[in-house]
């Protein structure tokens, strides 16, 4: 097989690709140096200022926008009569990107920001090492003065902080179609803990409306009635600690997590993603004199209502407010609009400055260099400067007017004080907030050099490759270049699914002008084949470019048209029998080549028919079990809800799977005693196309119809050795997008991860994963085992490796040099990081992986003859 | 996108002269006077210039604005063409003695002058012919804006949809786009070659060679895919959508592609698709 037989250079550039992929992350993703252990009060700290609260109720409403709440159309009333009536703070805590829940958790918890690697934990969920048992938390530092907590709702709270509460009852989000049980199940606890008074924190985490969001959007006509279930609980909590005396000195937060965006979904920077609400309730605000807020508001254009917070200053508030030490590592700054709970100005500034000493630690360990020395900066302007500079010179200025305050010890200055501090505290907090400092350069510059000597190793080979073929050749070369000065712009990375359409209809636009002007100029061409008629191949090419266009119609994808109408999504909703129809016919198209392509004995064909029909009844509990309203209406409803429901999902799955094993076992078996590798690598391919709709999504399925035509059409074409792998590199990453995947954490699909996985298994969720969101690509890769022509001759034999390793290649070298670029970008952990993750992914596990690996494994399971 | 070197079969004299014995059309060459030689050069500026003015207009109402626009920019197209290039018929196409089943155009224009061989340029018509003249350019100005708008149109407008434009929404945008497309590429086209179906096979194969006719066509096309390219940066611009960068890009496609394909370096060469095509078969006759 080619693989085995390409040259040392593509070989070695295979080996250098991880191997670059590996120092580059080494130095890119940096590791934040930790604050180990507990903080503890100062002794002149000690009872410097009182606290306020001796109880907290920290209720999460997982993606609650701030519109949700604040807005004219909010079903939050009770909440906002709250607002008007002073008893609730209102604020837009901003959420730094990755707006998924796990980082979120963490910055709320222990105030600092969480690294970019808690995004890849946060889909290994049971990573122990994301656990925050051993860091310094206001949850710890609750336990550790002795104090009692409770926790019901998302189990991830379970996950990172194991043995810490003392009754819980966490619920999964599994199953993302759930509006109303995983709440209940939160609810349901409410009533008896309030009545305890044993517990000093109550955490709630509600997941129903995000669940809503992820199914149908902010605009859900589930959206305001689930509003108001949440307005109804905040009405019986503060009822409660309005009445029970034992509640009376309790504070109740009110937030989210993240937001959403337009679509639902999260993971992103935009505004809505980014704009959680944040309010502290308790009837004891009701005395402050702060002005009333105003309730309900015209939503602002950015979503930010109120004044705007960071979401790790919850830490530094709460710790004051609760009367605990900051957490160690927290950048939260102490709100300003609550510090008028204590009386005395002197309290306050004990407050702010504690809130300062305990930032300035964290800007030294992580400065060493910074000298903080108040000399150097006695007359500095903080406007002009920026970095660790600007925060040096706000601690001098702060230094200043406290000593100054020591010596006339008149309470005039505290305002000009507590501005000082305050003005400290953000700039400590932007600049600890932005990593750009941590990168290693040498790495980043290693880790480039080694993928610019993987992609020039191949230079020779491509060179003489193109050669050949100067028109695909100039193709190929305008798309890699084209492809590579796309990653240094950002929208361009949100939309590269664009890039992939517009390649891929231009390509097949020149097949069909190939097969065109090859026919009408040299007759004899269009005469040697006289099995495809010239005809077919015309209408061949047509179709393939309209196949092409329904196709990225399927799922809208990227940032800029994500909410516009499509297939998946507006279409088959509306319209479920024709979804059912797909794909029936779908599963029987697959029946039947699989069982064309099986051996000719009973058993093999037994196992070709009841595999695709045990494949289709999977998927149809599936789907009642995780979008029921795909389901609703049609005949098949009655049959997903008699005896199908009782069957275990993971029972179903693994039957399934167990038998697309056999198929696979057959192929190896019947290849080594007929030797046609043609007919086994067909039998395989036919239960790789099994195995990867049932890692699809259900409105994806009937995609894989559309494949087979448009592989249909492919092989009628006669294409050449390079055409085979351009058609089939270009139709890999079209049909990632077209499966509606993007170059965004929120769009990684989890759906079908878990299939057939009984206890949680980071390697098998880990290939499931990888399996459900690339099955675009591993479809493609291996029908372009069988696309390529079957005898190539020697002196021009064609190196499909070469060009893959060399297109990946590449792109990941474009890919780096951008992150390297642009990395005190704004968008580097938004934009350039993730598509860097999958980039990583795209040529570890795709290319090096599924590409190289299994097409070595296919050369050698069945060597020719 | 595509080669410009030569094919290994393809006779070299082919290269860089209007064939003598090559089975289709020649490439249209600008008609001799002074006029059309001047005025040749000014009207892709002419049309930049235009629509250079209009885009303000068109980026607010681009439906108003295009269908407005429509009417002036196939007059001025037929004015190009009556003037600078010569109409169908006008050359002779009968050295191809292998495809004869492709001629059928000639007939459309049999007052036209046939000058004799391929490749010379036409003879001006004598005084007394002046209305004969007109005649043979008038009617295939005629068949082209007939052409243009009932099959150019809807054939640009599905390839529009093929390539990307909107199906569901934007239908006016994308029809009105497909006319500007048309009357840019395929007027001229229909003007000059009329309905020889070995030329129109040539087009759709993008196989003609390379003249001032053919350059603007492929320029429009290639314009059009390359206006894409603006649409999904997040700059949030009102000219970012749909029809009006795909019709900036082709009509910037169409003046460079008449000027450049018609400098001695790239007149009469054509695009080539398939040298491996060949390769392959040579070895299946070894």
């Amino acid at each position: 097989m080619a693989f085995l037989r390409s040259g040392w250079a593509v070989v070695l550039a295979n080996i250098l690709v991880p191997l670059g992929i590996l120092v580059f992350s080494s130095g890119f993703f940096p590791y934040k140096p930790l604050l180990p252990g507990l903080a503890t009060f100062d002794e002149i700290d000690q009872n410097a200022t009182p606290a306020i609260f001796d109880k907290v109720i920290f209720m999460v409403v997982d993606a609650l926008r701030s519109d949700f709440v604040y807005s004219n159309e909010s079903g939050f009333s009770f909440t906002q009569s709250l607002i008007r009536a002073g008893a609730a703070l209102p604020f837009t805590a901003h959420a730094s990107s990755p707006t998924v829940t796990m980082p979120r958790l963490k910055a709320m918890t222990t105030g600092s920001v969480p690294s970019f690697l808690d995004v890849i934990l946060n889909i290994a969920e049971s990573d122990t090492g994301s656990s925050l048992a051993y860091q310094d938390t206001w949850l710890a530092q609750l336990r550790a003065r002795g104090d009692r907590l409770v926790m019901y709702g998302d189990d991830t709270w379970l996950k990172l902080f194991p043995g810490m509460f003392d009754r819980a009852d966490g619920t999964t989000s599994f199953f993302v179609s759930d509006f109303t049980e995983v709440d209940n199940n939160v609810t349901r606890h409410v009533p008896d803990e309030l009545a305890q008074s044993d517990w000093s924190a109550m955490i709630m985490h509600y997941l129903g409306l995000d669940h809503i969001g992820h199914k149908a959007g902010p605009r859900s006509p589930f959206m305001l009635s689930k509003q108001q279930e949440m307005d109804a609980i905040v009405d019986n909590i503060y009822t409660a600690i309005q009445h029970e005396s034992h509640l009376e000195s309790t504070l109740f937060v009110l937030c989210g997590d993240h937001g959403m965006n337009e679509a639902g979904n999260h993971g992103g920077s935009s505004a809505g993603e980014t704009s959680p609400a944040l309010l502290f309730i308790s009837p004891k605000f009701e005395t402050m004199d702060a002005p009333r807020a105003e309730s309900p508001i015209a939503t602002p254009d950015d979503l930010r209502f109120y004044q705007t917070v960071q979401q790790s200053d919850i830490t530094a508030t709460l710790a004051g407010l609760l009367g605990l030490p900051i957490p160690l590592n927290s950048l939260g700054v102490f709100i300003p609009g609550l510090l008028d709970m204590w009386e005395s100005g002197s309290q306050k500034l004990q407050l702010l400055s504690r809130n300062a000493r305990q930032l300035l630690k964290i800007a030294q360990s992580t400065f060493p260099s910074a000298t903080f020395d108040a000399e150097a900066f006695s007359t500095c302007n903080p406007d002009n400067l920026s970095g660790i500079d600007e925060v040096q010179c706000t601690w001098s200025q702060a230094q200043k007017l406290l000593s100054e305050q020591h010596l006339s010890e008149s309470e005039e200055a505290y305002p000009a004080i507590e501005q000082a501090l305050l003005r400290f505290s953000r700039a400590t907090q932007e600049v600890m907030s932005s990593t750009a400092s941590n990168y290693d350069m040498s790495r980043l510059v290693a880790g480039l050099l080694i993928l610019a000597v993987a992609t020039s190793l191949l230079l020779p080979q491509i060179y003489h490759e193109f050669s050949r073929t100067v028109s695909t050749g100039i193709f190929l070369v305008f798309m890699v270049v084209g492809y590579g000065s796309m990653m240094f712009a950002s929208s361009y990375v949100e939309e590269e699914q664009q890039f992939w359409y517009w390649i891929c209809s231009g390509w097949m636009f020149y097949l069909h002008m190939r097969s065109e002007s090859g026919s009408s100029r040299n007759s004899n061409v269009s005469r040697r084949k006289a099995s495809s008629p010239f005809r077919w191949i015309k209408l061949a090419t047509l179709g393939l470019i309209a196949s092409h266009r329904v196709l990225r119609r399927w799922n809208q994808t990227g940032q800029k048209f994500t909410a516009e109408p499509d297939i998946a999504r507006d279409f088959f909703p509306a319209h479920p029998n024709a979804l059912w129809a797909l794909v029936i016919l779908t599963y029987v198209d697959s029946g039947y080549h699989l069982l064309a392509k099986m051996p000719s004995v009973a058993p093999a064909k037994l196992i070709a028919l009841i595999i695709p029909a045990l494949g289709f009844l999977f998927k149809l509990n599936f789907a009642a079990n995780d979008s029921p309203e795909l389901l609703a209406d049609t005949p098949l409803s009655k049959l997903a809800g008699g005896w199908l429901g009782s069957l275990s999902l993971v029972l179903q799955a693994r039957l399934v799977f167990g038998g697309l094993a056999c198929c696979g076992l057959l192929a190896i078996v019947s290849a080594k005693r007929s030797h046609s590798t043609r007919a086994s690598n067909a039998l395989f391919h036919e239960a790789l196309h099994l195995f990867l709709m049932t890692q699809s999504r259900i409105t994806n399925v009937p995609v894989f119809l559309l494949f087979r035509t448009q592989g249909t059409m492919l092989s009628s074409l006669n294409l050449t050795g390079i055409e085979v792998t351009a058609t089939t590199l270009i139709l890999q990453y079209m049909t990632f997008f077209a499966f509606g995947g993007s170059n965004s954490i929120s769009s990684v699909d989890l759906s079908s991860a878990y299939n057939g996985v009984g206890s949680y298994s980071v390697v098998c969720v880990g290939i499931l994963t990888f399996v459900s969101n690339w099955a675009g690509p591993i479809w493609w890769i291996s029908m372009g085992h069988l696309l390529r022509p079957p005898h190539t001759s020697e002196n021009h034999r064609h190196d499909s490796a070469a060009l893959f390793t060399f297109q990946v290649a590449a792109s990941l070298l474009s890919v780096m040099a951008a992150c390297t670029a642009l990395r005190t970008h704004l968008f580097i952990w938004t934009v350039f990081s993730p598509k860097y993750l999958y980039s990583m992914a795209w040529a570890m596990a795709n290319h090096v992986a599924v590409n190289i690996l299994g097409g070595i494994g296919l050369a050698c399971l069945w060597p020719r003859r | 996108m595509a080669s410009t070197t030569s094919s290994p079969t393809v006779n070299t004299a082919t290269m860089s002269q209007p064939p003598a014995e090559k089975p289709s059309a020649p490439p249209v060459n600008i008609l001799p006077s002074q006029l059309a030689r001047i005025y040749s050069f000014v009207h892709p500026a002419l049309l930049l210039t235009l629509a250079a003015s209009r885009f303000e207009a068109v980026v607010a109402n681009p439906v108003q604005e295009l269908l407005n626009d429509l009417p002036w920019l196939a007059l001025l197209q037929l004015f190009f063409v009556i003037l600078c290039v010569p109409p169908a018929g006008s050359l002779e196409t009968a050295s191809s003695g292998d495809n004869e089943e492709k001629k059928k155009a000639s007939p459309r224009s049999p007052s036209a002058p046939r000058p004799g061989k391929s490749g010379h340029r036409r003879k001006q018509a004598s005084g007394k012919n002046v209305w004969a003249g007109l005649w043979a350019r008038l009617m295939p100005a005629l068949l082209s804006v007939t052409l243009t708008t009932f099959i150019a149109t809807p054939v640009l407008a599905a390839l529009l949809v093929l390539f990307g434009a909107p199906l569901t929404t934007h239908n006016a945008e994308t029809v009105l786009c497909a006319a500007h497309m048309a009357v840019l590429s395929a007027s001229s086209l229909v003007y000059v070659h009329g309905t020889d179906g070995s030329v129109w096979k040539e087009v759709w194969g993008i196989a003609r060679p390379a003249d001032a006719v053919w350059g603007g066509a492929l320029g429009t096309g290639l314009g059009a895919w390359f206006g894409a390219i603006p649409i999904p940066l997040d700059w949030d611009r009102p000219w970012q959508t749909f029809p009006i960068t795909i019709l900036a890009g082709a009509y910037i496609g169409y003046a460079a592609g008449s000027l450049i394909s018609r400098t001695p370096f790239v007149y009469g060469k054509r695009v080539q698709f398939v040298p491996e095509v060949i390769e392959e078969d040579d070895k299946k006759t070894n």
